[in-house]
């Protein structure tokens, strides 16, 4: 898709990981118990699982820490093991969830949104679409669900080398149904993406999750601290008049997602290079994303501490 | 005033470069990483510049990944596109 010989403006320079923390077998038990027992089978796994992990395995448990303890300040000890475990279980079952929607079709999960119209209102004003998003839910149930808007879609993805968490179209064997684009490319997939949006196709980009320098974020409050977010999608929308959409997909029942659509931002025009020029629309997500996670906490999976701000590199 | 020149100025008064005149800046150097030093977030920017101030329109990588390449090959490739109508 790309040749290596391109600038790279963007290196490994993050503090978080993609990475499944679980190991190759593990999944394939997974894949073969969701085949072979069904869904329910792998969802009564994971929660013995989960109960294992925030038990016995201390560094797992504290990768959900930062984030736990500031949407749930003052729990005591009791209780932080039990919202460890919450969101254990629930990003197993997103996981299971996923897995089963790859293996056994689409039939075995639903998926809503309810503002369809309005992200084709959107799409329709020709200028392209950019939803922004968080790891909230599943984002894949989220991309699937698309379609429905009839635009190729495009999302800005790394993926880790030796990752071996299978996406829902890889366990198919067909094609995604949206593009990646890979922010460790050439000019950090910068240009791939304005060109998707003079096509006047759909981007989707994770917002709460920085990758590259410093130059190309800015710090915002979230939860009571600071955390570093990315401001390429304002930047994006800003030379192009793309609107940009916030969403959050979200596991709203058993074998039920849902879309919220959360906000529509219009970014002025000409805004230029300087990061602190987009502050106001980072912060309109932050206060989406604080408001998804007032109303769902065990739906928010940044495993890693978001509000540690040493300089990137 | 050249057609470099003319591309140095732009980029130092649109880029707002700091500390820099179109006089610090050499023609050959690599315009991302080493060299000017630019991000992927002025990728986008030299993008907007280029429709701004020539009505060129880059269409593609393998085109941008040429006349990125530094200010002499920008140059190069906007005279390239004017002359080609």
């Amino acid at each position: 898709m790309r040749s290596t010989d391109a600038p790279r403006t963007r290196r490994e320079n993050k503090a978080w990981s993609a990475r499944s923390i679980g190991s190759r077998w593990q999944h394939r038990f997974f894949y073969a118990l969701i085949r072979f027992a069904g869904r329910r089978a792998a969802y009564v796994m994971v929660d013995f699982i989960a109960l294992y992990y925030v038990l016995f395995r201390p560094s797992v448990r504290v990768r959900s820490l930062p984030y736990l303890s500031r949407r749930f300040p003052g729990r005591t000890a009791l209780l932080r093991l039990w919202d460890g475990y919450r969101i254990t279980v629930e990003i197993g079952r997103v996981l299971v969830d996923r897995a089963a929607m790859g293996i056994l079709g689409p039939g075995q999960l639903t998926v809503r949104y309810g503002k369809r119209e309005e992200l084709l209102e959107r799409v329709r004003e020709g200028r392209g679409l950019i939803l922004v998003t968080a790891h909230a839910g599943c984002w894949q149930f989220a991309m699937e669900s698309l379609r429905l808007l009839d635009t190729p879609t495009s999302l800005l993805l790394h993926r880790e080398d030796g990752d071996v968490d299978l996406h829902i179209f890889e366990h198919r064997g067909d094609e995604a149904a949206f593009r990646i684009i890979d922010p460790a490319g050439p000019f950090g997939g910068a240009l791939e993406m304005l060109q998707v949006l003079k096509h006047g196709e759909v981007l989707c980009i994770m917002a709460d999750r920085a990758m590259g320098g410093d130059r190309s974020t800015v710090v915002v409050e979230f939860l009571g601290g600071r955390v570093r977010v990315p401001v390429s999608p304002y930047q994006l929308a800003s030379a192009t008049g793309a609107p940009v959409v916030v969403i959050f997909p979200y596991k709203s029942g058993p074998g039920n997602y849902s879309l919220q659509v959360a906000k529509v931002l219009r970014v002025q025009g000409g805004l230029g290079r300087t990061p602190e020029a987009y502050r106001p629309y980072a912060e309109e997500f932050i206060r989406a994303l604080e408001g998804f996670v007032e109303e769902r906490p065990y739906q928010f999976f940044n495993f890693f501490d978001m509000w540690n701000l040493e300089p990137m590199r | 005033m050249t057609t470099v020149e003319k591309v140095k100025k732009i980029l130092v008064e649109d880029l707002h470069l700091e500390g820099l005149t179109p006089g610090d800046i050499d023609e050959n150097a690599p315009l991302f990483g080493e060299g000017l030093g630019l991000d992927s977030l002025d990728a986008v920017e030299l993008v907007v510049i280029m429709q701004k101030h020539f009505g060129i329109d880059i269409q593609n990588m393998d085109e941008a990944k040429t006349a990125f390449q530094s200010i002499h090959a920008l140059a190069s490739y906007i005279e390239a596109r004017l002359s080609n109508g």
